[in-house]
């Protein structure tokens, strides 16, 4: 399929994600198309998604790397950076993509953003709102969710 | 094998564009020099200069140098942006909004080589007291010589027309000069007795340059003798410096700010470029030599003004028409310069 003249640099990035993947990540190329991983991301510990395992689908355009990889949840989540389709609030994905970026490390940010979910600058308001006004009501219902749909059972 | 270069985004006239610089420019200026890719290290000076022993590391703090450490890379970690809340499946979909601007013009220029007949290397530089006489202070290097010379010190000294340096002290430090002859890695020692007593001096007077930078706490200018009477231009290589205390206590440490050339009635500034030897720090996914973006090509393609050599130079000249912003480090492009390592061009 899309397989043909894919860019040397998508085969390097995808090796080194093989054989050397990031702590708590995983990504694998689909068979069919080489430019769509499915990832996963383990919850980091002491956030609310510790323990979860969430699904996740990146794509890399046919500009990449000079446009961001594609990246969106497939598990639900709850967090204020992140909506209900999945998709990330992130400004790497967005203005502040850089070509020196890869695949590892926008999956690192991703990462980091379950540490560290940014209640004002929200990609979801109601999320956003809860977090704001009871933090810990709205950790808590993070952690259930986390249970509910990211449990690896 | 070393090479340096130099631009002028100014003046594009192609042929001309070393430039005679009478003054030290407050901005940064046009002139940067690499130092060599391959094992510069002491040993013979092959018709090179700029012998700098580590020069990925030296991009660090301790130079002065303004500008990103050499493995610094874009804020991965900076969550959130604002974002619109439109219906595409990913947040960046359609988010092409790099694409909208058109990117200023920049050249896209080849390098050319000068060579420099001495040179001092600057991490090697240190003040040391002076053992028969602990109120004074002395001064050490390393340097390279492919000619007999001479080697001058100055204190508190002002850059004046013509690279020539006037002390604004000669009072508490007459200029000091010392002979030397050719031969690479050798050292320097200033004899004891010939020192300075710092005691004499403000401490802010010494760890600074003058606003204007024209004045140098620190100034060393290597000096080789002409090849043929006929050639009546000195070769020079002036270090400048200010001279620190952690804290304001403890003894001095040497901070090199700038390296100039003089070469044929020339002013050249020596700079370095972050990341182009291969580096011990590199990134764990990257082994330092590789072009950024295609990952697969040698880097060849320095961005100015932030001077981090990351591409190709195909991928630059791709990036032109697609971003104006350096890929390590999002400042504004304002000119792309490839320099051609293994080449002997020019």
């Amino acid at each position: 399929m899309a397989n043909s003249n894919l860019p040397r640099r998508i085969i390097k990035e995808t090796q080194r994600l093989l054989s050397e993947p990031a702590p708590g990540i995983s990504a694998s190329p689909s068979e069919d198309n080489m430019r769509y991983f499915n990832v996963m991301i383990l919850g980091p510990t002491q956030s609310p998604y510790e323990g979860g395992v969430f699904k996740l689908e990146l794509f890399l355009p046919e500009e990449y790397p000079m446009a961001a990889p594609k990246v969106r949840f497939l598990t639900k989540i709850y967090h204020p950076n992140i909506d209900k389709l999945g998709r990330i609030c992130l400004d790497i994905l967005k203005d502040k993509w850089s070509p020196a970026l890869q695949i590892r490390t926008v999956l690192l940010s991703i990462q980091a953003l379950l540490s560290a979910p940014n209640p004002d600058d929200p990609l979801s308001e109601n999320i956003a709102k809860h977090w704001k006004s009871n933090e810990a009501e709205a950790v808590e219902t993070a952690k259930e969710w986390t249970r509910l749909y990211a449990s690896d059972a | 094998m070393g090479v340096s270069w130099s631009n002028n985004n100014r003046r594009r006239r192609r042929s001309t564009y070393f430039h005679p610089h009478p003054h030290p420019p407050h901005l940064p200026p046009p002139y940067y020099y690499p130092p060599p890719l391959l094992p510069p290290p002491a040993p013979p000076p092959q018709g090179y200069f700029i012998t700098s022993s580590n020069p990925s590391a030296s991009t660090s703090a301790a130079t002065g140098y303004v500008g990103p450490p050499a493995q610094y890379y874009p804020n991965v970690y900076t969550a959130n942006s604002v974002m619109l809340h439109q219906q595409p499946l990913y947040a960046n979909e359609g988010g092409n909004d790099i694409h909208l601007s058109p990117p200023p013009y920049v050249d896209h220029q080849t390098t050319k080589k000068i060579r420099n007949d001495v040179n001092l290397h600057k991490h090697t530089l240190h003040l040391c007291i002076d053992p028969n006489n602990p109120d004074h202070h002395l001064i050490s290097f390393d340097f390279d010589a492919l000619f007999d010379g001479s080697i001058t010190i100055f204190y508190l000294a002002k850059e004046e027309e013509n690279c020539r340096f006037n002390p604004l002290f000669p009072d508490l430090f007459e200029p000091i000069t010392f002979p030397f002859q050719k031969g690479a890695g050798q050292k320097f020692c200033q004899p004891s007795g010939t020192g300075i007593d710092l005691g004499f001096f403000e401490l802010d007077d010494l760890s600074r340059p003058s606003p204007g930078e024209d004045v140098f706490p620190l100034v060393i200018c290597a000096e080789t003798n002409s090849i043929s009477v006929l050639d009546a231009s000195p070769h020079m290589q002036i270090t400048q410096a200010v001279l620190e205390k952690s804290n304001g206590v403890g003894p001095f440490q040497v901070k090199v700010v700038r390296q100039i050339l003089w070469i044929d009635d020339v002013r050249y500034e020596l700079r370095e470029l972050y990341g182009i030897g291969s580096s011990a720090t590199a990134d764990f996914d990257d082994n330092g030599k590789e072009c950024v973006i295609c990952m697969t090509e040698p880097k060849d393609t320095a961005v100015l003004p932030c001077r981090h050599m990351c591409m190709c130079s195909e991928c630059a000249k791709a990036l032109r028409f697609q971003s104006n912003k350096c890929p390590i480090c999002r400042q504004p492009i304002e000119e792309l310069i490839e320099i051609k390592i293994n080449v002997g061009n020019q």
